[in-house]
């Protein structure tokens, strides 16, 4: 193979400089390997709680919104703007729910973003058994669409969902519910909710999330069953769950499904926005550690160079005499840091693979979470790699372009 | 008069620190091509402040300077280190080598740095200039493993690597012993005679200098004889 007569001189450089290479080039593996950890970890770790906020909240919810009373309704009747109502303002209670619910789910599912579409009807109810009372919610859902969305069968705990299917008034409660009202599978419980009448319902499954304040109030009905607690009738829906193909597009999605029906639609950023800042907070320190130790392996990259040069810097003169140019001298070192880089990055990314893997492996075991979330994605890696390189040739710019100015008339005169 | 190697008009050098004060004055000279000259003068002189203008490396003078019949002065010093590169060779007082190099390599760089010839003809060429200097057996040796000798005649086969029109040396047996000096002057003399090659040295050592074509003293930044 033909080489280059500067990459000739790097190498030989690096190779009777072997300590220092490899000191150098360390630097930069810690820097890459660490870049690498870190980004997977926070990746592993924000997908994670993403997946685990995508089991209780849909990408999408459809509601309708209570509104502030004002006057258009007597605007319409007397035909005549200019009225003016003095007023306290109030919010008024949207009794009927989504109006059509079953139009309107027609009409969203003819969106081609949106995968799943589900009815739900919320209900804030109290639960009774024997002389115990407590607060909670019951969903009415579709159980085998619910479960398609959430995961509801990846929670439960004891019990058959499907039998919210089978039985009559049967109910899945949440494990903080069941211990509370220290209630198992077949057991009774009253449900009584603010405007229907007590039903004495019938334990058919207890399922865990990890969120223990949903855990502690939540439980599962039949969508007719939460209707009938209500009082109300079969087009009772209060909320339209959405899922759609891409979460990320969730906003504009919402929007989109905003202006098509008239009802107020919001997406699981809107939902979770503490998430999100949890997320770009992780991304500051994370971001700000990795820096920190890639400006270190640039100083390591740098300082080694400015010493090579400093003890070479008679032989740059001789190379600058025999006809070196400045660009030559340049180059020779410019190399040398490309080099320590490539290494550095080669060794750097491997070992990130490794030290991923090894710490995947680490047993966790708090709630569902049994082993540290990491990710293995591949343009972590390309990234891994740009960064290094980016920051060997920034490191060995400036030593390079040092050596690239030494006046050999100075040097070799002495 | 033969053709000329090397040509300087009305060069002037000053030194600026601490102050101000000439080193050159008026230095005009002419080498043919073929010559064998020697530079000398007591120390302070200014010889090898001449010598390192004349071999263009120093490029802070007034006046011009003309190497093999074009103009360098005033070019920029990527082209003037082609210029160094092809027409001049340079033998300096201690022998610089490069010490992480073989002695082979260290000859072979500026033609590598040339890039005319492949490497194979380079190191062809590069043992035959070693083998003149009788070191080729060294040829594969680190160049820090050689003796002070041995180092020299190593520099010199690497100055001649590129053939160059003009060979300068900065007291090229300034290191030598007196047989060591012998045989670098034979060859010396040997390169002018047979190859035509040019040769300026500055040397405190008067029989080299005697010896050579033409002696060009100076004193205090003049050149008091051009030895015509």
């Amino acid at each position: 193979m033909k080489l280059n007569v500067n990459t000739e001189i790097a190498l030989t450089y690096l190779a009777t400089r072997k300590k220092q290479t490899m000191v150098a080039a360390m630097g930069v593996m810690f820097g890459i390997s660490m870049f690498i950890f870190m980004q997977s970890l926070m990746k592993g770790t924000n997908d994670y709680f993403e997946k685990m906020s995508f089991n209780s909240t849909p990408h999408i919810r459809l509601y309708s919104e209570n509104q502030v009373a004002d006057n258009h309704m007597l605007v319409n009747f007397l035909k005549d703007p200019s009225t003016k109502v003095l007023t306290n303002p109030k919010q008024l209670i949207q009794t009927q729910g989504i109006i059509n619910p079953y139009g309107i789910i027609r009409e969203i599912k003819a969106n081609p973003q949106v995968t799943n579409v589900t009815p739900q009807v919320a209900a804030d109810v109290i639960y009774t058994s024997g002389s115990v009372q407590i607060n909670g919610n019951v969903a009415g859902v579709n159980i085998d669409q619910e479960d398609k969305m959430f995961d509801v069968q990846g929670n439960m705990v004891s019990g058959d969902l499907h039998d919210l299917n089978r039985v009559n008034n049967g109910l899945l409660i949440g494990k903080g519910v069941a211990d509370k009202l220290s209630l198992h599978v077949g057991d009774n419980i009253t449900v009584t909710s603010g405007t229907g009448s007590p039903t004495i319902m019938r334990v058919v499954g207890i399922f865990a999330t990890t969120i223990k304040q949903v855990d502690d109030t939540k439980s599962y009905a039949n969508i007719v069953q939460a209707q009938n607690l209500l009082g109300k009738d079969r087009s009772y829906v209060t909320d339209i769950k959405i899922n759609i193909r891409d979460y990320n597009n969730a906003p504009e999605v919402a929007r989109d499904l905003e202006t098509l029906t008239g009802y107020k639609a919001e997406d699981w950023v809107k939902a979770n926005e503490q998430l999100k800042a949890a997320f770009k907070i992780r991304a500051v320190i994370l971001n700000s550690v990795i820096g920190v130790i890639l400006l270190v392996a640039g100083f390591g990259i740098y300082n080694i160079l400015n010493m090579t040069i400093y003890e070479k810097i008679k032989e740059i003169a001789i190379l600058k005499a025999q006809g070196f140019s400045g660009p030559a001298v340049t180059s020779i070192f410019l190399q040398q840091a490309i080099y320590i880089g490539l290494m550095g990055g080669i060794v750097g990314v491997i070992c990130g693979f490794g030290i991923t893997y090894m710490v995947s492996r680490i047993y966790i075991g708090a709630g569902t979470l049994k082993y540290l979330p990491m990710s293995f994605y591949i343009p972590h890696y390309i990234e891994a790699i740009c960064f290094g390189i980016l920051t060997t040739i920034a490191a060995g710019f400036f030593p390079a372009r040092k050596a690239s100015k030494v006046d050999p008339v100075t040097i070799i005169r002495g | 008069m033969a053709d000329i190697a090397l040509k300087s008009v009305k060069i002037n050098k000053f030194f600026h620190d601490p102050v101000t004060m000439p080193v050159l004055k008026d230095i005009s000279l002419e080498v043919s091509k073929g010559e064998f000259v020697s530079i000398v003068g007591k120390s302070g002189c200014g010889k090898s402040t001449l010598l390192y203008v004349l071999s263009t490396m120093d490029t802070d003078y007034e006046g011009s300077l003309e190497i093999d019949g074009t103009v360098v002065t005033g070019k920029s010093l990527n082209e003037l280190a082609r210029i160094r590169n092809t027409s001049i060779g340079f033998v300096f007082q201690f022998h610089y080598l490069l010490p992480d190099f073989s002695c082979l390599k260290n000859v072979m760089i500026p033609a590598l740095r040339l890039g005319k010839l492949s490497a194979k003809e380079i190191e062809a060429k590069a043992y035959e200039k070693l083998k003149m200097f009788g070191v080729e057996d060294q040829a594969l040796k680190k160049a820090n493993k050689l003796s002070g000798g041995q180092q020299q005649r190593v520099a010199i086969a690497r100055a001649l690597i590129n053939d160059p029109a003009i060979i300068m040396g900065d007291e090229p047996t300034g290191n030598l012993d007196s047989k060591n000096t012998g045989i670098v002057f034979d060859l010396f003399q040997k390169l002018t005679k047979e190859l035509g090659q040019t040769i300026i040295t500055v040397t405190h050592d008067e029989d080299f200098a005697k010896r050579s074509d033409r002696i060009i003293e100076m004193a205090d930044g003049e050149i008091k004889s051009h030895g015509h």
